[in-house]
């Protein structure tokens, strides 16, 4: 035990030192701010929960039952984003650190340094699920009068569940690198991401969530309480969790504790299991992955003939960008999400029930039409945080390459922008064009979403590009993740606020235009210069949105010089 | 080729770099010695542009590295101590990306890269991916890379880390070579013996003070010993 406690000691030594470190002036200020933030998250989870419960309570009979319903579907929800999370944490603490050659050369049982590893990857995959949980576990405290012993059990249930899960993930992650070839260690991300999108999917269509909000579907109300008050399969965690927070909100003290202690000895048999696979699979898998790479596809070198109208510093950049980008097995997984993400998006707007509206259909369709714009955004948002937010930091260490060579970061900047600016129109006008033939919706409508999301998408890339230069990490283990960073998070709130002050501009002016059109009659002069004004405003807002985030990006990256 | 005035570089308080003035001639092989933490690879990183000093001025070719960077940075071939790669290029690859970068015609790329290639002894690994080389071989390669555009100046933090002895002999007799040529070559080394063979005149640096600088005969004239190895003057020096 001496010895794991030693080897997780220079983690903790790490953050303290960078907590009191006195070179970054600015990290106090930075972590107030960052506290403020997630406690007005915290604040809102636990706002929207209890009001949520508050009127479920407000329903007689069925009140309960939808509670509890809803505290399953989080609880497997959490398992499941637990499981992903770490899944790919402890695939990089146990097999790509850059410091386990180091760990290795030192008289420590392999086992040992595992457990160390995993401690640390439990610690990381866990506590922002725990942080964000813990709002939603108090409201149903508050809503249900539950006493301290049912916080004592939630604490309980959380620490127990984190470890389940990080035990399972654990055990996955070194039975997979031992099955997978070590030469394409990096393919089991695709394998892990393949593998997340069908659990989640499966725990999604396990719990048949439409027939919650559709009570018709059912033959009788008897039926539909029956379905709802029908269990998740007894051999999940969840539900384990699920009957010992249930029991304890009840007040069933002995029904808790059992559940409880169900949970407390799978994870303590899963940490048994965890050592004696680790014991004997961990240092073979490790040695296996110190291999080089497989390439799928081996070419010899050929110029890319049609780059060549472009000059020197844009070629070097946007091929560089391109190959590195497809070699990196762990970005396919992504893009596979991605393509997923659309299909089940264009889906659902085929789906829509629009003829059981009471409101006209075609109000309804162009309502959607002008608020999908807005979900279409977020799309764009979510994706460019994943991709182009950490493009400065994916050149990490050889981005002294950029500072030797002789282009101005202005220039690098912008090379990286319009790599990442026409894939992510192209997604973002499909999006929006498809939908909107989906919903039939008129020509206006149709020409105002499609030249909106022209202006959106550059704003967004820029204020990726711009925030990521701003704030990069050149020596991040993992450069996709500096997007959970401080910059990251001031891109997401300007992103959402950005675009929240989009399409408030428009929406006055656009109801206008379209009932003026419904209604067969002229714009007033009022009319006009309202809508003129709001698109103009539209348009000022994206150009600065555009230009100022590029421009501190710039700024912060040439400082670093100095 | 290569004036640095008053350069000076401070961490907060510490200054890294102290007040250097320094010259390097064209056709010059300057080597830069110094214990660790004396301010070499500051020096090294200012002049390649990598990062600003505090105080003074840098100089490639007349050209101010403040005022004109793109243009100043185009005339050198940088080369760091550590081979920190795009690790997803292949060899060929990486090396169309400096000669993009640095503006090397179309025509001459080619057979330009190959020789560097096989002159680095990676004509069989310009295919694979920098993420199989070896440490030495991405040393050879970030050298191959560095003179893809002829540079006039080259800057070179500890040239021989990872080079195996045959490397180490070419990349020697390579830079008399492009010194004869006309090059200037500022050169960062911990190792004694190579700065006694290679360089014309040496610069011992101490606490981000150069204090002294000249032929290693100058240097142990300085030193009080005319006999003694230079290894021993170097001590001497820094003591």
């Amino acid at each position: 035990m001496v010895d794991i406690l030693t080897l997780i000691t220079p983690r903790f030594l790490s953050i303290k030192n960078r907590m009191f470190s006195n070179s970054d002036t600015g990290r106090g200020g930075m972590l107030v701010t960052l506290a403020l933030i997630g406690i007005g998250f915290w604040c809102g989870i636990f706002a929207v929960t209890y009001r949520l419960l508050d009127y479920l309570q407000s329903i007689e009979q069925l009140g309960d039952i939808l509670a509890y319903k809803l505290l399953s579907m989080v609880l497997l929800t959490f398992f499941s984003l637990l499981i992903f999370s770490s899944i790919l944490t402890s695939l990089s603490k146990m097999y790509l650190s850059r410091d386990l050659y180091l760990v290795n050369s030192m008289p420590v049982s392999s086992y040992k340094i595992f457990a160390a590893r995993w401690i640390e990857s439990t610690m990381d995959s866990s506590w922002m699920v725990i942080v964000y949980a813990i709002p939603v576990f108090v409201a149903y405290g508050v809503i249900y009068n539950a006493g301290p012993f049912f916080y004592c059990i939630i604490a309980l249930t959380i620490l127990f569940f984190s470890i389940i899960a990080s035990g399972i993930s654990s055990i996955l992650v070194v039975l997979a690198v031992i099955v997978i070839p070590a030469s394409r260690i990096r393919s089991i991300f695709i394998f892990f991401g393949l593998t997340l999108f069908v659990v989640l999917f499966l725990a999604f269509r396990l719990l048949k969530p439409e027939r919650m909000v559709d009570p018709e579907v059912f033959v009788t109300t008897m039926v539909y309480l029956k379905a709802m008050k029908t269990p998740a399969s007894p051999l999940l965690p969840s539900t384990w969790a699920f009957d010992c927070i249930k029991a304890a909100l009840s007040g069933s003290f002995p029904g808790s504790l059992f559940h409880l202690s169900l949970l407390m000895t799978c994870s303590g048999t899963i940490i048994f299991l965890c050592l004696i696979i680790a014991d004997a699979l961990y240092f073979k898998g490790l040695s296996k992955s110190d291999t080089a790479q497989m390439r799928f596809i081996r070419q010899d070198y050929s110029d890319w003939t049609f780059m060549k109208k472009f000059s020197g510093p844009v070629r070097a950049f946007t091929i560089k960008e391109i190959k590195t980008f497809f070699r990196d097995q762990a970005q396919w997984t992504q893009i596979f999400l991605i393509g997923a993400l659309v299909i089940i998006y264009i889906y659902n707007f085929s789906v829509l029930p629009l003829e059981k509206s009471p409101i006209k259909t075609v109000y309804l369709e162009n309502i959607l039409a002008f608020l999908n714009m807005g979900l279409a955004a977020f799309v764009l948002t979510a994706v460019t945080a994943r991709f182009a937010y950490p493009a400065v930091s994916t050149e990490r260490n050889a981005f002294w390459l950029v500072n030797a060579s002789p282009i101005h970061k202005k220039k690098f900047l912008w090379i990286k922008f319009f790599i990442y600016f026409i894939p992510l129109l192209v997604l973002t006008e499909v999006l929006i064009v498809v939908t909107n033939l989906l919903l039939h919706v008129t020509t206006f409508m149709m020409v105002l979403s499609s030249v909106t999301i022209l202006f959106v998408v550059p704003a967004v890339i820029a204020m990726g590009i711009g925030l990521g230069a701003a704030y990069p990490d050149f020596k991040a283990e993992n450069p996709v993740q500096t997007v959970t960073s401080f910059g990251g998070f001031l891109f997401m709130v300007l992103c959402a606020c950005y675009i929240g002050a989009v399409i408030a501009l428009e929406a006055g002016p656009v109801y206008s235009i379209f009932m003026a059109g419904i209604r067969n009659r002229d714009l007033t002069l009022y009319e006009w210069l309202w809508a003129g004004g709001s698109f103009f405003m539209v348009f000022l807002l994206s150009t600065a949105a555009t230009i100022l985030p590029m421009r501190y990006g710039e700024k912060k990256l040439t400082e670093m010089l100095i | 080729m290569i004036e640095l005035e008053n350069l000076t570089r401070k961490y907060g308080d510490f200054k890294a770099v102290d007040d250097l003035n320094l010259t390097v001639e064209k056709g010059e092989i300057f080597g830069f010695v110094g214990p660790n933490g004396a301010g070499k690879t500051t020096t090294i990183k200012m002049l390649g542009g990598l990062i600003a000093p505090t105080h003074g001025a840098v100089k490639i070719c007349g050209i101010s590295m403040a005022d004109q960077p793109e243009q100043a940075k185009n005339r050198i071939g940088f080369i760091p101590d550590r081979p920190y790669l795009y690790e997803k290029l292949t060899g060929m690859e990486f090396l169309k990306f400096i000669a993009d970068l640095y503006g090397v015609a179309e025509d001459r790329f080619l057979k330009k890269a190959e020789d560097m290639l096989k002159m680095f002894s990676l004509s069989d690994w310009g295919n694979e991916l920098v993420e199989s080389y070896s440490h030495g071989m991405k040393q050879r390669l970030i050298m191959a890379s560095a003179l893809l555009h002829d540079p006039e100046v080259i800057i070179v933090d500890e040239p021989l880390v990872g080079l195996d002895p045959l490397g180490i002999k070419m990349v020697k007799e390579l830079f008399k070579k492009l010194a004869a040529e006309g090059a200037s070559v500022f050169m960062s080394t911990h190792t004694l013996t190579v700065a006694e063979d290679v360089c014309n005149r040496i610069g011992i640096i101490n606490h981000g003070k150069i204090i002294a600088t000249g032929t290693t005969e100058d240097l142990k004239i300085k030193a009080g010993v005319n006999e003694a190895a230079f290894e021993e003057v170097f001590l001497l020096l820094t003591r």
